[in-house]
Parts: C-alpha cells; structure tokens; sequence
C-alpha cells in the first residue's frame, strides 16, 4: 500500500465510524407543537425529556426504554425516577444533558426557559417543543409525539382508550347542574388557573363551571374579595411537595371562611396530574368527575 | 417653656397624622376589586352585617387587611427610625441589617422542608428574624461595645448571604411551588387571621411604647457614644434594649407580612423633615407615617389590576426607590 492510499483506507474508515456512530444524523425538517422549524434525526433512539408530562407520555407510548435522561420532578411513573436526572425544569445542566448524548431533547415552553433551546443547538442537539392548552391538544400532542417518535400504532392506541374514557365521563354528568369550581394552586396570596389553559378544560368538561374572575394567563392571581364575590360550590386543591393545605384551617381564616365550598366543607385536595397536560389528565377528569357529581359521598372526598 | 412648646407640637403632629391615618384607612375600605356600597362599608365596621352581604367583605377581607397594614408599616418605620438613631448611619434599617432576609429565610426554610404550611411559616420566620438579629449582634461587637459601622457592614454581609441562600433554596424547588415563595420575597398583606392580629396588636404597641420610653436617651446618643456616656446614659443597656426592640418589631411584621422593602429605609427620612429629630416628636411621627405609607401602597396594590393582585412590597419598591434618589439629591444640593 502506498501513503496515499493508506490514508483513503484510514479516512474511509474513520468516515465509517462516524457513520456508525451516529446513524440517524441524515434527518428531517419537521415543526415542533410550538411551529419552531428544526431538523430531527429519522429513528430518535436516545431521549432526553425537560417536562414530567412528556415524561409520561412517552413512558405510555412504550418509549420508555429510550429516554435516557429526564428532570428531578419527573416522578411518574416510578420507573422515571430511575433515569438519571438532568436538574430541575426551569433550569436543567446543559453539561448533563450533552453528556447523556441524545439525539432529540423533549421539552415545553410553558416550563423550560427560551435560552435552552438556543444552547443545545449550539451543540447539534435539537430541542422538540411539546405543548398543550387544552384537552384535545393533549390528545393531539401525544398522537404528535407517537408520529414523530415512530410509535404510530401505540398512540393511537392510548389514545382511543383516552376517547373512550372522556366520552364516558360527558356521557354521566351530561344534564346535571354544573357546580362552580375555583381551582386553587396557592392560597397567599390566592392564585389560581387561567380560564384559557387545560384545567379549565379539565373542570369544564369533568361537568363543573370553573372560575377564575375572567383572569388569563397561566397562574394568575385572583383578589380574596373577587373569590368571596364568586362563591365557588367546590374549591380545588392541587396536592403539591410543598402545599399540604389543612382544610380545616380554611375555617377559620377570614374571608375564606365566608365562602359557601369553604361552609359547606366542599374542599378537596386532588391528584397534581391535572397540572400535566400529559394521558394522566384523563386519570384527574375522572377524579373531578367523581367529586363534582356524587353529593351524597362529598364528605369522604379529600383526605383532611 | 421649650418643653411645652415641643410637647404641644408633637401632640398636633401626632393628631394631624392620626386624622390622615383615619382618613386612608376609610379610603382603603371603600376601595377593592369588588364594588361595596357606602351603606355596606358602615354595616361592616359596625358589625350589623350578616352573610350574604356585601359588607362581609369589608369586614373579614378589608378591614384585617387595613389594621395589618397599620401595624406593619407601624412597626417597621418605628424600627428602622430607632435603628437610624442607635447606628447613627441612615442607611439602617431591618432589612440592611439583614433582619428580613432572616425571616424570609426562615419561612422559606419551612415551605420547604414541608409540613402544615399556614401554621409553621410565621413562627419559622420569627425565628430566622431573632437568629439573624443575635448573630449581626454578635460580629457587630467590639470590646464589650456596639460599634456602629462594623454592625452596620456585618448585617449587609449577612443579608447578602441570606439572600444568596434563598435563592438556592428557590432553585431546588419546583416553578409551582416558587410563586406561594414570592409571597414572603415580595411582602403581601392578603392573608392575617384573626388570632395573629390579636398577637401582633399587642407587640407593636407595646414594642412602640418601650421604645417610646428612650427617646430622649436616642436624642442624646445621636450626640456620639462618648458625649452620652458623659451624660449619663447608660450606652450599652439603651443599645442593647433598643436594638433588640426593633429586631422583635421587625421580625413580627415579617412573619406576618412578608418582606415589605424601602418602608423602614424611607418613612423614618420622611418623617425627619417633617418634625425633626426630636426622638418624642419622630417615633410617633414616623409610626404613624409608615401606617399611612402602607395602607396607601396596599390599597394601590389591590386595585390598580383587579381582579388580580399585585404584592405589595413591588409597589412599596417601585415608589420607594426614585423617592429615595431624590431625598438623596435635595439632602446633597
């Protein structure tokens, strides 16, 4: 062998290494749920997650296998809290995610910061945007993620299932009189839910009336005086690390004590899975379903 | 003669300011994010409402709120106008001193590591106030003496680590769970139960009233350490009570209020060019004046984007600071 065609042999083989290395770097431009354009590689095999509602639904697609990497909060189901963890949501280790090599990092703009995005390009690692205001987006985003992710059959699977459930739940409270709901995320100051975002679709179609003062955005915060002029029938509590509300002190606060759910002991502490646009949300209508339309059990509702 | 005179003038700034005081408080029930009648503000206040009025809300949501914003602007200005005074330094105040960063430690500390929320926090943040307090005390102690300058810097040390542990704190928690924290980083009067204002009515006005009880000595300490030695004030007990005074009025509003800035900062300032620095006019003056600050600031803070809410302490902030720059440029031209 001369010089020269020893060195085609060697580019040839490094080039085959390369190639090898990173089979699916060949791709496809597609447009992530937030209609950011990026280039994803054909048959993602190595996942990192941002959000524990895409950590859900990828774990019910039956991807589970391939997510190597998901947030300190992703804590469902159990098997997610074994992968190793890339930090907290807002604001995960960039070196933890590029170490763990992944091919297509999974993250949602309502959680994760802009910046991360930008950053992880810079190291050819795209970022696929998940997102979901409503009920039916979080079915279309989880048959989204089953198309992109090669998972056609499973996800539509889950979500028939899905379907079948939610027509289910309309099917019972169809008729019945809507009781008005005030869904509480923190109670000082008193911040609740958008009537825009998914647990307003949750509530609305769970078949109560949710209020929230007409108050938009995320996690807006409401007056006292405008809840106590609302006077909800059932308030809601998300169940939280840190919020571990006793109901029985609300009865004693002023203001709060005024409001008819608080009188009437219609309180309830309920899965956190309805702040996760994820298949669990369906698990949390039914939930809301439950207390909302079975008055003769309200008492037994919420642990106290 | 002279003591007539300045005894006479401190009752009519008193009753001057005690009249506007009342005056806002009114102001401040009148106003919310819901639209209560006059006829349903009196039958709140006179307590002939019954449920399903209107007047609930001015009697269980307003009227706490005004009488904790009273006492909280009360006993922060009134702390930090004693704090000016002891240090001789006008940047003293609780939350220079690091104060509130301990309280709003505390709390944190508590929300965190979990528990019954409602119950804990207050304590928790009482307790950070008081462990701050005797810690700045201790580095702030030279040769069996307060030295002014060295506890002025060790609480704007502590308070910068203090602040720098909230903020790891803030980080290992989850973006939910941050925004029940800003409550304690941002100050906000929306929740008081009825039991802790029977607690903290006591503390303040009695807390006002020992403090009362040293102003001449505060008077003659604003001399220098030295020149009140000599004139038979017992500089170290007046340091010593007077400073732990303002610490236990400041870590009660806290606990109940959240870190409210710029009130303990500026009120005192204010108060100071409207009276003068005759501690017996002053202390009440500034404790007055910073009731009148809060309850002004909270009632912007409940309706300037109702139905929603702003903290209070933003808007004690974004009003405080351009009014500190310009007691900064008047007092420096």
């Amino acid at each position: 062998m001369t010089p020269h065609q020893r060195d085609s042999v060697r580019a040839l083989s490094l080039l085959g290494i390369a190639l090898f290395a990173c089979p699916a770097r060949a791709g496809r431009i597609v447009t992530d749920q937030t209609g950011r354009r990026l280039n994803v590689p054909d048959h993602p095999a190595r996942l990192v997650s941002l959000a524990p509602s895409v950590t859900e639904t990828l774990f019910v697609l039956g991807l589970g296998d391939q997510v190597v990497g998901d947030t300190d909060y992703c804590e469902y189901p159990p098997a997610a809290k074994l992968k190793p963890h890339v930090g907290s949501i807002l604001n995960p280790s960039l070196e933890t995610i590029v170490a763990l090599k992944p091919d297509l990092v999974l993250g949602s703009p309502e959680a994760n910061r802009r910046e991360i995005a930008d950053r992880l390009a810079r190291f050819g690692i795209p970022l696929y945007g998940v997102t979901a205001r409503t009920v039916d987006e979080t079915l279309a985003s989880i048959v989204n993620l089953g198309n992109l992710l090669g998972h056609e059959a499973e996800a539509t699977r889950v979500v028939s299932g899905l379907r079948a459930r939610i027509g289910a739940v309309s099917k019972r409270v169809a008729g019945s009189k809507a009781p008005r709901v005030l869904f509480v995320v923190w109670y000082r100051p008193l911040t609740t839910a958008g009537a825009g975002t998914f647990i307003g679709d949750v509530i609305r179609r769970a078949g109560g009336e949710p209020v929230s003062g007409g108050l938009e955005g995320e996690w807006p915060k409401l007056s006292l005086e405008e809840a106590l002029r609302l006077d909800p029938d059932v308030i809601l509590f998300p169940r939280s690390e840190s919020f571990s509300p006793d109901l029985e002190e609300f009865q004693k606060l002023p203001g709060w004590r005024d409001m008819r759910a608080v009188k009437t002991r219609r309180m309830y502490i309920i899965s956190d899975a309805i702040i996760r646009p994820s298949p669990r949300l369906v698990d949390s209508l039914e939930e809301v379903a439950r207390i909302l339309h079975s008055e003769g059990r309200a008492a037994e509702g919420g642990p106290r | 003669m002279i003591v007539a005179a300045t005894r006479r003038n401190a009752l009519l700034v008193s009753g001057a300011l005690a009249a506007v005081l009342l005056l806002v408080s009114l102001g401040a029930l009148c106003f919310g994010s819901v639209h209560v009648a006059l006829r349903d503000v009196w039958a709140g206040l006179t307590g002939s409402a019954s449920t399903g009025d209107w007047a609930i809300i001015v009697r269980d949501i307003r009227l706490p709120r005004v009488l904790l914003a009273i006492l909280v602007g009360a006993a922060l200005a009134t702390s930090g106008t004693a704090l000016q005074a002891l240090l001789r330094n006008p940047l003293a105040e609780p939350y220079v001193l690091g104060i509130s960063s301990g309280a709003a430690l505390g709390a944190i500390v508590a929300l965190w590591v979990g528990g019954r929320v409602a119950a804990a926090s207050p304590l928790a943040a009482f307790l950070g106030a008081l462990a701050t307090t005797a810690w700045v005390y201790l580095l702030g102690h030279r040769a069996g003496r307060l030295a002014s300058y060295t506890l002025v810097l060790a609480g704007v040390v502590t308070a910068s680590f203090l602040s720098a542990a909230i903020l790891f704190v803030l980080t290992l928690l989850s973006t939910r769970d941050v925004r029940g924290m800003a409550f304690w980083l941002m100050g906000d009067l929306s929740v008081v139960t009825d039991t802790q204002l029977r607690i903290l009515g006591p503390i303040v006005v009695l807390g006002f009233l020992v403090l009362y009880a040293f102003a001449k000595d505060l008077n003659v300490l604003l001399l220098g350490e030295e020149e009140a030695a000599h004139l038979g004030v017992n500089v170290t007990r007046v340091q010593t009570v007077v400073y732990l005074l303002a610490s236990v009025l400041t870590g009660v509003a806290v606990a109940l209020s959240g870190a409210i800035g710029y009130l303990g900062l500026l009120v005192p300032h204010l108060a100071r060019m409207l009276v003068g620095s005759d501690h017996r006019t002053l202390l009440p003056a500034a404790a007055l004046g910073g009731a009148i600050v809060l309850v002004l600031s909270d009632t912007l803070a409940r309706t300037v984007v109702a139905p929603s809410e702003l903290p209070v302490g933003a808007v004690t902030a974004v009003a405080g600071a351009p009014v500190f720059i310009y007691l900064l440029r008047r007092t420096a031209g």
